[in-house]
C-alpha cells in the first residue's frame, strides 16, 4: 500500500504508457526472419544444473507434446526403483530388449543407443594434444576424430567440449555443416567409384538408346 | 418466364446482377420517378411538412444508426491497436492501411456466420434479446448534443443543434434507456437455456443495478448546479474558457461518473459481466454469429457513448477548452468572421477557379525545380500539385472551422470523446479484474456514500452562495 490510495493504478498507467511509445518487438514474419545463428541445428539436449542434477523433472510434457513421437523418455524414480517411460514400449531401450528377447529368443542391439556409448577416449586425448586443446581448429580435430573411430561418437563430441571448452552446440554445427563428417558407422561399404557403376550405366545407356531408336546412328 | 430464366443460365455471374438492374434503371426508375414526381411527391412533401416532429425523429433516428457502426468499428480497431502497442506488439497489420478494415472485416466474417440458437432456447427471446440490447445502445444516442446550433439573429433563440431530440429530461432519458440494457441481458441470459448463460446474465444484472446507484447519484449535484436536465443546455452553460468546465465544480461527481460509468459500460476493471479471459462468456454463451455481434457492438458503442456523455457532462462538450475571441478581445482584435460570398465575383469566379490551381501548383513546384537541377519538369509538377492540394485542404478546413460553429463543436466533441475511449482503452491494456464482491463491496461501500457527499456538499455550498449572494 502506497502513500497515497491510487498511486498503484496511476504507476500502472503510466508504465503503460511509456510501453506504447516503445519500439516493439513483432518480428513481422514471413517478411522478416527472427535472427538466428546460421549454425543453429536445434538438437534436443538436457541440461544440468550447478550442483550437477539433471534440471528435468520427468514430466513428460516434451515426450507427450511431440507430434511424431521421436521423444521418449526413460528415467529412474527417486528411489531408484522404476524406469519409467512415455511411448510405445518397444521403442524403450530395456523394454525393446525384453520383448525382442520374448519374440526372438535372442537379444537385439538396439543401434539407437550405441551411438551415446562411452567411447575409449586415449586416442581422442592424443589428436586433442596434437592440436593443443584448441576449438579453432575443430574442423582437424573432428576430422581426425573421424578417421580414428570411423565416425563421430556423440561421447566424443561431448569430450571434446569438455576438454577444449568450446559449446557443445558449436562443435555440433561444425560437424553437421560439413558434409564428409557423419556420426553413425557407414551402413554398407561404399562400392569403389568406377567399374560396376560406370558398366551399370552403360547398360542402361545402350538399352536406352536402342529402345528410341538412336543405335543405328550413335554406334 | 422459363425462357427468361434459360436466358439468364447463360449469362455470366456478374451479368445475372447487371442485367436485372439495368431492367430496374431503364424501366422501373422512369416509371417510379414520373408516379413519384406528379402524384406521391405533393402528397409526401405535404404529410412530411405536416409532421416535422416525426421526420425529425426518424431521421434522427437513421442517422444515429448509421453512426454507431462505423464508431463502434473504430473503437474496436482501436482497442486492438493500442491494447497491442502498449503490449509491444504491432497488433493488426494485415487488412487495409495498418490493418484499419480489420475490425470491418471481423464484422463481415460475423454476419456471414451460421444463424445457431441452442435446443430448447426460447427462440422468440433469444432472438430479440440482442436487438434490445444493441438499441437501448443506440437510443441514447438521440439526447447526446454533438454540435451547437447556429443563434438567430431576429429572435436572439438558439435553433438547431446537432442533437436528435433535445428533451428537457435528456439526462432522465438517458438513464432510463440505459437501464433498459440491463432487461436484455437478463433476457438474453434467460432465453439460452443454460444455466451458465442465466448466472451470467445473473452476474451482470447484479452489476449494472448496482452500479446505476451511484453513477445516477453523481450527476444530481450537476443538475443542482446547471438547474437542468437538458443536455444541450448543460452543454451550453459550459462556454468559454475550460475553468467554466463542471469537472472543476465538480470533481468528485466526475470521478464516481466515471468509475461507474466503467462499471455500466462493462469495461476493465468491472468487465465481470463478461470477463472473457477467466469465466465463461456470461449471458453471451450461446451466442453466436451476428446475434453475437449485435450484444458485442452494443459493448462498444456503449463505450462511445460513456465517453460522449462523459465529455458532455464534465469536459465542456463541443467547446473548445480556449476562448478565442476572448484572447482576441484581451488583445483588442476584431473577433474573426468569415463571410464568404463566392457569387459576388461574378465571372472573375470562373476564371478564379480555372486559373487559381494551375497557377499554384506552378509556383509550388517552382522552388523544386529550380534548386534541383536532376529534377525533371513532371516530377516538380507533381510535387507542386500535392503541397497546393495540402494548402488548399488546410485553408478550406480553416475556413470551414472558423465560419461554421457546428464543425468546430463536432470536431472538438469528437476529440474529447475519443480521448476518452483512449483513457478506456488504455485501462483495460493496464488494469487486471476486481474481484466480484470487491466490486459490489466498492460500489455500495465506497461509490454510494461518496455519491452522497458529493450530493451534500453541492447542495450545501449553492445554500451557502445563495445566503452570501441573495
Amino acid at each position: 500500500m502506497s502513500v497515497i490510495p491510487g498511486m498503484g493504478l496511476v504507476r500502472g498507467m503510466g508504465l503503460t504508457l511509456r510501453r506504447f511509445f516503445q519500439p516493439k518487438a513483432t518480428i513481422m514474419w514471413p517478411e522478416q526472419h527472427a535472427d538466428v545463428a546460421p549454425k543453429f541445428r536445434g538438437r534436443l539436449q538436457l541440461l544440468y544444473d550447478e550442483y550437477g542434477t539433471l534440471k528435468c523433472e520427468t514430466c513428460f510434457q516434451c515426450a507427450q507434446a511431440c507430434p511424431i513421437e521421436c521423444i521418449d523418455m526413460g528415467g529412474v524414480d527417486t528411489k531408484g526403483r522404476f524406469h519409467v517411460h512415455w511411448g510405445p514400449a518397444e521403442t524403450y531401450g530395456e523394454r525393446r530388449e525384453e520383448s525382442a528377447l520374448r519374440r526372438s529368443g535372442r537379444p537385439v542391439a538396439d543401434t539407437a543407443y550405441e551411438r551415446f556409448a562411452g567411447i575409449d577416449v586415449a586416442p581422442l586425448d592424443a589428436i586433442l594434444e596434437a592440436h593443443d586443446f584448441d576449438p579453432g581448429r575443430m574442423l582437424r580435430i573432428l576430422e581426425e576424430t573421424q578417421a580414428e573411430y570411423g565416425y563421430l561418437p556423440v561421447a566424443a563430441l561431448k569430450h571434446i567440449s569438455r576438454v577444449t571448452g568450446a559449446w557443445y552446440a558449436q562443435i555440433y554445427g561444425t560437424a553437421t555443416s560439413y558434409r564428409h563428417l557423419r556420426f553413425e558407422p557407414p551402413a554398407v561399404e561404399a562400392p569403389a567409384a568406377g567399374t560396376a557403376q560406370v558398366a551399370a550405366e552403360a547398360g542402361f545407356r545402350s538399352a536406352l538408346e536402342a529402345s528410341l531408336g538412336y543405335g543405328g546412328r550413335a554406334g | 418466364m422459363s425462357s427468361i430464366s434459360r436466358s439468364l443460365g447463360h449469362v455470366s455471374p456478374a451479368g445475372k446482377v447487371i442485367i436485372p438492374l439495368l431492367v430496374v434503371v431503364f424501366v422501373v426508375a422512369p416509371i417510379l420517378t414520373v408516379l413519384v414526381g406528379a402524384v406521391i411527391g405533393p402528397w409526401l412533401l405535404d404529410l412530411l411538412g405536416s409532421n416535422l416532429g416525426i421526420v425529425r425523429f426518424l431521421v434522427a433516428i437513421t442517422g444515429v444508426l448509421l453512426f454507431s457502426i462505423p464508431a463502434a468499428f473504430i473503437i474496436i480497431y482501436m482497442e486492438l491497436k493500442v491494447i497491442a502497442y502498449m503490449n509491444l506488439r504491432v497488433g493488426p497489420n494485415r487488412v487495409g492501411p495498418a490493418g484499419a478494415a480489420h475490425s470491418v472485416v471481423a464484422g463481415l466474417k460475423v454476419l456471414s456466420k451460421e444463424d445457431f440458437s441452442p435446443a430448447n432456447a426460447d427462440r422468440f427471446v433469444f432472438t430479440w434479446a440482442p436487438v434490445l440490447v444493441f438499441l437501448t445502445a443506440v437510443m441514447t444516442f438521440l439526447v447526446i448534443p454533438f454540435g451547437p446550433g447556429y443563434v438567430d439573429p431576429a429572435t436572439g433563440e438558439r435553433v438547431g443543434g446537432l442533437v436528435g431530440q433535445d428533451f428537457n429530461i435528456g439526462l432522465l432519458y438517458l438513464f432510463a434507456v440505459g437501464g433498459m440494457t440491463v432487461v436484455g441481458l437478463l433476457l438474453a441470459g434467460w432465453s439460452s437455456f443454460n444455466k451458465y448463460s442465466l448466472l451470467g446474465g445473473l452476474r451482470s444484472a447484479a452489476q449494472m443495478v448496482s452500479y446505476e446507484i451511484p453513477l445516477t447519484l453523481s450527476v444530481v449535484g450537476l443538475i443542482l448546479l446547471a438547474g437542468t436536465m437538458s443536455l444541450t443546455e448543460i452543454a451550453h452553460q459550459q462556454e468559454g474558457w475550460f475553468t467554466s468546465w463542471f469537472v472543476f465544480r465538480q470533481p468528485l461527481g466526475a470521478l464516481i461518473f466515471f468509475i461507474a460509468a466503467t462499471a455500466e459500460a462493462n469495461r476493465t476493471p468491472f468487465d465481470l459481466t463478461e470477463a472473457d479471459s477467466e469465466i465463461v462468456a456470461g449471458f453471451a454463451t450461446e451466442y453466436s454469429g451476428m446475434r453475437f455481434g449485435f450484444l458485442f457492438f452494443a459493448e462498444y458503442v456503449n463505450v462511445f457513448i460513456v465517453s460522449a456523455l462523459m465529455v458532455t457532462l464534465f469536459f465542456g462538450s463541443w467547446n473548445a477548452p480556449v476562448n478565442v475571441n476572448d484572447i482576441l478581445n484581451q488583445l483588442h482584435i476584431a473577433p474573426i468572421t468569415v463571410d464568404l460570398d463566392p457569387g459576388s465575383l461574378g465571372v472573375g469566379l470562373l476564371l478564379l477557379v480555372m486559373a487559381v490551381p494551375v497557377a499554384l501548383t506552378l509556383l509550388f513546384g517552382l522552388p523544386f525545380y529550380l534548386t534541383r537541377s536532376r529534377m525533371p519538369a513532371w516530377q516538380a509538377v507533381v510535387i507542386g500539385f500535392v503541397l497546393f492540394n495540402v494548402v488548399a485542404m488546410g485553408i478550406a478546413f480553416l475556413l470551414a472551422y472558423i465560419g461554421l460553429v457546428w464543425l468546430a463543436g463536432v470536431i472538438w466533441f469528437f476529440i474529447k470523446s475519443f480521448m476518452f475511449v483512449f483513457v478506456f482503452v488504455w485501462m483495460r491494456g493496464t488494469f487486471p479484474r476486481v474481484r466480484i464482491d470487491h466490486l459490489m463491496g466498492f460500489a455500495w461501500k465506497w461509490l454510494l456514500p461518496a455519491a452522497l457527499l458529493n450530493l451534500f456538499l453541492t447542495a450545501t455550498a449553492i445554500v451557502v452562495v445563495k445566503v452570501l449572494h441573495p
